[in-house]
């Protein structure tokens, strides 16, 4: 049995330290920057880092305001682009930020970029309150139903995400979750890169009974949004603001929000299979292109 | 849980700790604490069904005894009647209710007469048909009086639900497993480091060859009315393989994991897709289902002693049963009939046991004749998968109309990776090398450490580099 152990610790150890040369010699995950809490409660990257994307293709950098993207040459008629993993774009060259295609599409005006994977609505209204200094003539805030139900604790409480408790009537600001572990983790290269490998496989959906038919949950919550809109209202410039909903969105969320007199563009992919990396539902550079053609035709 | 999930590779470790470090010193501990684990393992799934198990094997154990202290004939066949009962009746109501209900509702429908039929909304418990022949074949030894039933009701129970291969086989035989839960068991290194080779080669097989086949099994059998022929035959021969991976890299596994415990199972395969004849092939394909239904029915039926009359019916019967056991479907039953139809031939012409020795065994390659008896059977036998993998039995023939259709350049499927080709043709070569032992890489033992580990780390880097998506065992559905 020592023997047998033995062996498997060896096996295991040289199996990790092969596979952490491998991951790190051909860039199997991409770097992840570090992240800090704002003044203001808001999570947001350690300003001036930079990292590889996976495959080693190009580099990401964070500014020295603690966002991705380069920061605009003047401040002058401004519009800010405010929103998720799709704006942080960490998974494209530099040159396929939205605030580059807009900037050659529109460029009578200038842009800034503030996003981070996993922002809420709520949390990117947030972010659009500490961009008002610049005195920004628009701000694009990219989401979809998703980042509106995640916006409220009474549908699903997420400690990690800016929330708002409807019963509260209060912000709800977004905690870092397990900032160690994940310290190790996005260091350890290896190891991530079998994370992120496995993670979407970890869990089968178990047998359903042939009458269990799964419905949109979202169609549930628009009493919710509706108070949530009210808040915002309330709270937040929304005539400043625009959003923009991925061509994912549903359809029926869509007729929701422009029911509810707001600024909205519904991006449309016309089921262009390019829009979107093959293993990952994010943007190429090309549905990152479309999308500004789109957003600058609202503009102008 | 399945065997390529990551609970499994947290359970594993676990287990194997608590099995040999805590409770080794106590047999009926370590039974014990096989049965804990088992019913952990299944219970991961859905902890309801876990009562299905528990109670049958109750019902076994229980008759089992009673068969040994009852003398009257009469009363011993009510007492195995019993247990076919309660063992096929929960078979019945859950794998079958729904196929005889609609069977109905549409023979009657064919006539002209609408009849209201219930179907039962109800699922099918993971590997019910697996633990219920091994529990069969406890009962019905111990009537034959082929086996001395046992008194150990933890060693009985760690037997019915030894996780390993509990809900994908091998079908275990009472006289082969059970007297294994009766004796301490000592770690063995040889023993657990071919376990473990074992497992990588099974994981190699599911994961790399069976899931990255599946990805254009699934596209093509989806979407066939829209493929060429050729694409219809690279359909048909992916999911061959497919099966074969999914089934034997199950078994593999299984096979491994029960070393790493000092448990030795048959093998289950024995590299099939090298058969000279279909008849050679099924003493290759699944050999535990396979001999379970020889010695447990076709033998009782009279077997091949008969008439030609009673040779034909019994391999119908045998065929047929077969192919009803893996599903509760027609196309099953076509899969099943379509065997016997390539059987019979050999049977009538008594030449089913002329290739019972290893291809080749001598020679590092086949010769012509070898080589045409193989693809031809190869052929013979995805011919028939086509109707197993068939969403209806007219979807099947029509897909088989269509592969057979002079269209064979046209409208070619897109996206294809040449690697998946790449990768067969390197398996097809490995289970060659291999196909004298028990599993294609088992001969490596021999060779120099260095090249070993080299090996074990070349079969890792495959499996990361070609995890496709998640796919469920095939064989759990049955």
């Amino acid at each position: 049995m020592k023997k047998f152990v033995k062996h498997i610790v060896y096996f295991l150890a040289l199996g990790l330290i092969l596979g952490e040369i491998i991951a790190r010699f051909f860039f199997l995950t991409s770097s992840i920057p570090e992240r800090r809490i704002d003044e203001f409660g808001i999570q947001r990257y350690i300003p001036n880092q930079e990292g590889y994307s996976k495959g080693g293709t190009h580099k990401w950098y964070i500014n020295s305001k603690g966002w991705p993207g380069k920061l605009p040459e003047n401040y002058d008629n401004l519009i800010t682009i405010i929103g998720d993993s799709f704006i942080e774009n960490f998974m494209n060259p530099d040159s396929c930020h939205q605030m580059n295609f807009l900037k050659e599409l529109a460029p009578e005006f200038n842009f800034t970029e503030a996003s981070r994977s996993g922002v809420s609505f709520i949390e990117a209204l947030e972010i659009s309150k500490q961009l008002d200094s610049l005195k920004p003539k628009v701000h694009l805030i990219y989401i979809n139903e998703t980042d509106f139900e995640e916006s409220i604790v009474q549908i699903n409480s997420l400690t990690d995400i800016t929330q708002l408790d409807l019963k509260k009537n209060k912000i709800v600001y977004g905690k870092m979750k397990a900032p160690g572990v994940k310290k190790i983790l996005y260091n350890w290269k290896f190891i991530f890169y079998l994370y992120r490998r496995f993670q979407s496989s970890f869990k089968l959906p178990k047998p359903t009974k042939s009458t269990e038919i799964t419905q949109n949950s979202f169609t549930n919550h628009f009493d919710y949004f509706e108070d949530l809109i009210d808040y915002c209202r309330k709270n937040y410039n929304l005539k400043k603001v625009v959003i923009v909903l991925r061509p994912d969105t549903d359809k029926q969320f869509s007729a929701f929000l422009q029911r509810q007199d707001l600024n909205v563009i519904q991006l449309d992919d016309s089921r262009d299979a390019d829009w979107s990396f093959e293993h990952d539902h994010h943007w190429t550079c090309y549905g990152h292109q479309k999308a500004a053609e789109q957003v600058s035709e609202y503009l102008k | 849980m399945l065997f390529n999930s990551l609970e499994f590779f947290i359970f594993l470790p676990i287990v194997f700790v608590v099995y040999w470090f805590i409770t080794n010193r106590w047999l009926r501990l370590q039974n014990g604490f096989i049965v804990l684990s088992s019913y952990v393992f299944y219970g991961w799934w859905d902890w309801r069904f876990l009562s299905l198990i528990a109670f049958s094997t109750l019902v076994d154990f229980s008759i089992g005894i009673l068969l040994n202290k009852e003398e009257r004939e009469k009363r011993r066949r009510s007492l195995l009647w019993l247990s076919l009962i309660v063992n096929l009746g929960f078979l019945g109501i859950f794998k079958y209710y729904n196929f005889f209900v609609d069977s109905f509702v549409d023979a009657f429908s064919f006539f002209g007469r609408e009849i209201d039929g219930r179907s039962l909304d109800i699922i099918l418990p993971v590997g019910i048909s697996f633990y219920t022949f091994q529990t069969l074949s406890y009962t019905i030894d111990v009537y034959k009086r082929k086996l001395k039933p046992t008194s150990d009701f933890v060693a009985f129970a760690a037997f019915v639900c030894f996780f390993p291969q509990l809900v994908a086989g091998p079908i275990e035989r009472a006289t082969n497993l059970l007297p294994q839960f009766f004796s301490k068991r000592n770690f063995s290194y040889n023993l657990a480091i071919d376990g473990l080779r074992q497992v990588a080669w099974g994981l190699f097989k599911k994961i790399v060859i069976a899931d990255n086949c599946a990805k254009y099994v699934n596209l093509i059998f989806a979407d066939y009315q829209e493929f060429n022929s050729g694409t219809l035959l690279l359909g048909a021969f992916f999911f061959a393989f497919q099966i074969y991976g999914d089934f034997s890299g199950y078994s593999d596994i299984a096979i491994g994991i029960s070393r790493l415990f000092g448990f030795d199972l048959k093998q289950n395969f024995a590299f099939p897709y090298f058969s000279r004849d279909i008849a050679e092939f099924w003493r290759r394909w699944h050999i535990s289902l396979s001999t379970w239904f020889r010695d447990y029915l076709y033998i009782p039926l009279g077997g091949s002693r008969g008439g030609t009359a009673m040779k034909v019916r019994n391999t119908f019967i045998i065929f047929v049963v077969s192919g009803f056991w893996h599903g509760a479907n027609w196309t099953f039953i076509v899969w099943g009939t379509l065997n016997a139809l390539y059987f019979l031939p050999l049977l009538l012409a008594k030449r089913n046991r002329l290739n019972t020795d290893i291809v080749a065994s001598d020679r590092w390659y086949p010769n012509l004749k070898e080589s045409l008896q193989i693809l031809a059977t190869f052929f013979l036998t995805l011919i028939a998968w086509v109707f197993f993998r068939a969403k209806s039995v007219s979807v099947g023939f029509d897909y088989i109309v269509k592969m057979f259709s002079m269209q064979f350049f046209q409208s070619p499927i897109k996206d294809f990776d040449i690697s998946i080709l790449f990768l067969l043709l390197v398996f097809i070569l490995i289970e060659w090398m291999g196909r004298k032992s028990k599993y294609a890489i088992e001969g490596i033992s021999t060779l120099p450490g260095y090249f070993r580990w080299s090996f074990y780390f070349g079969l890792i880097i495959l499996i990361f580099t070609f995890t496709g998506e998640q796919q469920e065992f095939i064989y759990f559905q049955f």
